[in-house]
């Protein structure tokens, strides 16, 4: 295997591909597309949490100028109008009842976005109150009203086969176990015991929802922010009984994701505002209504952890309950991950998980960067800082006695541990050994997560090499804005030898490139990037044989250079591989690679995402405020094909840890969203940002992508949140269990402390 | 993204042709002085004006000037313009900060000091400091001009006493005198600050005693409001003023009507006007 330092293009910092088109605003996002003919729809929304619909009266709407249609639940009987990956509880527009304040009730189409918005305000609904439940406990009460209380189908990716269970509002329910936790809890040395809060979070892009969408005759095109297009395609595919040639996605440039636009979103409202019109319809939502759309799940997590007397774990239970709002949409996967990710990186022997994901009368909520870590990584990291305090050992020292070794298995029946967990700690400890002694008032701690990431290995790639040298990327994996595109290019440029002017990335059309799964779970350097450079050896292999066919020489004879083959004095670029093997100009081969469930990859998951953090945090004792003054990241990515890149995703990671950790929490009164927006919901600025920030890669080529690498950009995040709360309690004592740590939250907690 | 409603757009080339228009459109009509906190509440229906009357082109609205020890600032000077005018840094230096420090540049690029005023959104920093420096705000109307304090013209949370037609043109602040020190603290964590407070202290002796106390609080309630109690107990030596600190907070606290709601307990904001009462009278004293 190549190593670091015989690379030409990957494992170096190029500049992004579209770093120029996005800083000068050339950059094409779905809302700067104008279709001719194209028309706006706009949304009414349910000012109930828990209602039925008496009537809906769209007589007036209709009437108002510049309208061209009013759509309700009734007018989609003809269609699958429920739609949903995991389960299919998501009617595209109400029907019968609403079960939360905020879901669609209504579409308007109209000539412009004015005239839509104008017709809104015309449609009279009359509901009947039905009894609300907006946390889990009322949700889960013998008397709780039922959210859903009709049977679903099942989704055709509800993500994974075991564990499946639901009833009453509960959506999911998963449990993990191995060895006796019982027993061994009952002759631990050492037993902590304690409730988290994790709190109800927006993943926050730049960009909100938008689609347009086009049906014709022909089929559905649709062009969205979309993270997952296939998985989309999916949904609308099954919602209009289309075969999967007739609906193609386009994804244009996506302002920023987190979590919040993977899978369907708002693209079935679009489309039925197309079908029902017969013109292209656009649907754009303020960033107000996509507060309305989707969230992350908060989390009650009692967690209770056992060490015998050298501090070696020996137990852990967990009861998990995430608030996953009114429709499944991907909580169930969180629900499943969350049941894992709790376990950390480390050796425990005797483990007992119930993780519940429970309906409530609340915006639905779904993925969340780092999908279920987050969640638990704060109570797993906290307690275990408590454990290691209760028994007198070093917060490093305490890890290092459970952290799993690369090649041993923490969950079994899993992948074993392809990193180097207890090196990427060694760092951050030189770092803090670096930094000296802390600072009075000052609060240091690590934390580390492991996340079985990358989903399912079922991806494929197509490359065009051209007879003048040049190479397409076919990828259906959507730059989101981690950079994926570039480093697609530099895995292409560096395989087949030319330089990144000449590789292009095609992306973004589902009619155009082969299926990709999905763009999440830091899946895509790993396994688009090694589909990449499998259909680069395959064309390369075409290559190799068409060049001993014009040689008239066995292939064996051929010697295989950077960007083409020699036999003797004779060298030849691709390029001209091609034109010889064609006798024409302008010509061009196609490579091709599938990803499979197989081989190396059989074993799940395809790789572990690591996160290794270090902070140092102030305190302002009088108003409890914290300041994250020091970070450090390790970016445990096997290989980083643009370690600025990697870095940048890194960054971005702890930077939302830091939003979750201090900040970020959706708040309901009653049944109202109190701060669903901007101005009352506080996502992280530059400002927040740590001073002194310390980046590092650990590149052991270690993971199961292209040239070792594994995937990036939310390992980062796990881990912050806890790290900021043991980094609270080292300052000052105060321990805190609820998230995020506010400053009144703080404050509160030092008036608290036992009193030294 | 939300679209406006329909609305037409009136450019008056004077105060009068202004106040006007503004009779004329009624309850339909609104100004138009920047638009940082109207284009929201228009996007959100909170407001749902069928005209707008752009001050901003009235010549003459955006003038800072010098006339013996006042400072007189258009009403349609922008935040920015305040935070970069040599004049204000020079004269009123605490009220330059204090601008440097409104929401961000965006905002502060098109905002007016006359729009933050009327509009009287409760978050607002330079309602608290120019309560506290005595400012008098210039209104031109049909029965006339008026001179009003800031808590003659801001009466409520989003309300002001502008009579029909009546247009606030400029703020009159009086400079500091020698013997005069002010500071501006606020405490914010979200986009808005949740807490103001602003102090205008006379020592005639480089800060050793002080003789008089103006103190003024915002964010926390309604609308900027001082408390004569409050500034009496902070009257004496330095020493006497920061012993009776925590007290004349409490009165403060009490006279703010402290509510709980997402920007905090009431008990905390409480327990914050101490902290930063403290801190605004060592800033004032000390500069720091």
């Amino acid at each position: 295997m190549k190593r670091p330092g015989d690379f030409r293009i990957v494992n170096h910092s190029v500049p992004r591909a579209d770093g120029v088109a996005k800083v000068t605003g050339r950059a094409m996002y779905t809302s700067d597309i104008e279709l001719d003919g194209m028309t706006w729809a706009k949304v009414l929304r349910s000012p109930f949490a828990h209602a039925r619909i008496v009537s809906i009266d769209t007589a007036a709407a209709r009437q108002s100028p510049g309208v061209l249609d009013v759509i309700t639940g009734t007018d989609l009987a003809s269609l699958r109008p429920y739609y949903g990956h995991a389960v299919k509880d998501h009617p595209i527009l109400a029907i019968d009842k609403v079960r939360f304040i905020g879901e669609p009730v209504a579409a308007v189409v109209a000539e412009d976005d004015l005239s839509a918005e104008e017709a809104l305000q015309l449609i009279e609904v009359e509901y009947e109150e039905l009894p609300s439940v907006m946390e889990v406990d009322a949700s889960l009460a013998p008397e709780a009203p039922l959210i859903h209380d009709e049977a679903y189908t099942e989704g055709a990716f509800r993500g994974f086969k075991d564990g499946r269970q639901a009833s009453g509002n509960v959506c999911q329910y998963v449990k993990v176990k191995w060895g006796d936790a019982a027993a061994a809890f009952a002759s631990a040395a050492h037993v902590v015991e304690n409730e988290f809060h994790f709190p109800m979070a927006y993943a926050y892009a730049m960009e909100a929802y938008v689609a347009i969408a086009d049906y014709s005759k022909k089929g559905l095109t649709v062009y969205s922010s979309a993270q997952h297009p296939f998985m989309v395609r999916h949904d609308l595919a099954d919602i209009f009984d289309l075969p999967l040639n007739a609906v193609r996605m386009i994804i244009p440039y996506v302002g920023g994701g987190y979590g919040s636009k993977s899978y369907t979103k708002i693209e079935p409202i679009a489309a039925v505002c197309s079908w029902r019109t017969g013109r292209p319809v656009k649907l754009r939502l303020s960033i107000d209504e996509a507060f309305l759309t989707t969230r992350g799940d908060d989390a009650r997590v009692r967690i209770r952890t056992a060490c015998d007397a050298e501090g070696k774990f020996l137990a852990r239970q967990a009861t998990i309950h995430l608030n996953t709002g009114a429709y499944a949409e991907n909580s169930p996967l969180v629900c499943a991950k969350a049941a894992n990710r709790i376990i950390g990186p480390y050796l425990i022997p005797n483990v007992d998980i119930d993780c519940y994901a429970v309906y409530t009368n609340t915006v639905p909520a779904s993925s969340y960067r780092g999908f279920g870590s987050t969640q638990v990584t704060f109570p797993a990291e906290s307690q275990n800082e408590e454990l290691a305090d209760l028994i007198g050992v070093d917060p490093f020292e305490f890890r290092m006695r459970n952290l799993a070794q690369r090649g041993e298995v923490i969950y079994p029946g899993l992948r074993p541990i392809d990193a180097d967990v207890p090196g990427d700690l060694r760092q951050i400890e030189s770092k803090f050994e670096e930094w000296g002694a802390v600072q009075e008032g000052r609060g240091r701690a690590v934390g580390c997560s492991a996340s079985d990431a990358g989903s399912h290995p079922v991806t494929s790639a197509m490359i065009h090499v051209y007879s003048d040298g040049s190479v397409s990327v076919l990828s259906g994996a959507t730059e989101i804005g981690q950079g994926s595109h570039t480093v697609l290019a530099q895995i292409a440029a560096e395989e087949m030898g030319v330089p990144m002017s000449k590789v292009r990335v095609v992306g973004g059309d589902t009619a155009i490139t082969p299926f990709e799964r999905s763009t999440g779970a830091s899946r895509t350097t790993t396994l688009m990037g090694r589909a990449v450079l499998e259909a680069c050896r395959e064309a390369i292999a075409q290559l190799m044989s068409f060049a001993a066919e014009a040689l008239g020489v066995a292939q064996s004879a051929l010697i295989e250079e950077c960007g083409g083959v020699r036999h003797g004095d004779t060298q030849w670029s691709w390029g001209e591989v091609i034109e010889k093997h064609f006798k024409h100009k302008d010509t061009s081969i196609i490579g091709r690679a599938y990803l499979r469930q197989t081989g190396d990859l059989k074993l799940m998951p395809p790789f572990w995402e690591i996160g290794v953090v270090g902070t140092e945090i102030s305190v302002d004792q009088e108003t409890g405020k914290i300041r994250l003054e020091r970070l450090m990241t390790v970016g445990d990515v096997g290989l980083a094909i643009n370690p600025a890149a990697a870095e940048g995703q890194d960054l971005g990671a702890a930077t939302m840890g830091i939003g979750v950790g201090l900040f970020e929490e959706l708040i309901y009164d009653g049944q109202q969203l109190t701060n669903g927006s901007l101005l009352e919901y506080r996502v992280p600025r530059f400002s927040d940002l740590a001073p002194d920030i310390h980046m590092t890669l650990a590149q052991n080529q270690d993971g199961s992508g292209p040239y070792g690498a594994k995937g990036g950009g939310e390992g980062s995040l796990n881990p912050i949140p806890a790290c900021l709360a043991n980094a609270l309690y080292r300052a000052t004592g105060a321990r805190v269990r609820r998230l995020p740590l506010t400053p009144e939250r703080v404050w509160r907690a030092l008036q608290e402390r036992p009193k030294v | 993204m939300t679209p406006l409603n329909r609305f037409e757009i009136h450019q008056p080339a004077t105060i009068t042709e202004a106040s006007r228009m503004l009779l004329e459109h009624g309850e339909e009509g609104g100004c138009y002085a920047g638009g940082t906190e109207l284009l929201l509440a228009l996007r959100h229906r909170a407001l749902q004006y069928q005209h707008l009357v752009d001050i901003k082109v009235i010549p003459g609205l955006n003038s800072i000037q010098a006339a013996n020890d006042w400072i007189d600032i258009g009403a349609a000077c922008t935040h920015r313009d305040i935070e970069r005018s040599p004049l204000i840094r020079e004269k009123l230096p605490v009220v330059a900060e204090m601008e440097s420090h409104v929401a961000n540049v965006r905002v502060r690029a098109s905002g007016t000091i006359g729009g933050n005023l009327c509009f009287a959104e409760p978050h607002s920093d330079p309602a608290t400091l120019l309560l506290a420096l005595e400012a008098v705000v210039r209104t031109e109307g049909e029965s006339g001009a008026r001179e009003l304090r800031v808590d003659e013209l801001i009466n409520g949370a989003y309300s002001n006493s502008l009579e029909p037609g009546e247009l606030l043109t400029s703020i009159h602040i009086p400079v500091l005198l020698p013997v005069q020190r002010a500071a501006y603290v606020k405490y914010q964590i979200r986009e808005r600050p949740a807490l103001g407070l602003a102090v205008v202290l006379d020592t005639p002796d480089g800060g050793a005693t002080i003789s008089q106390a103006r103190i003024a609080i915002g964010c926390l309630c309604p609308f900027p409001r001082r408390s004569a109690a409050a500034e009496e107990m902070l009257r004496g030596s330095r020493e006497e003023v920061e012993a009776l600190i925590p007290q004349a907070a409490e009165v403060l606290a009490d006279d703010a009507e402290l509510i709980d709601d997402n920007e905090g307990a009431a008990d905390y904001k409480r327990h914050l006007l101490g902290v930063f009462l403290r801190r605004a009278v060592a800033r004032a004293l000390d500069g720091a």
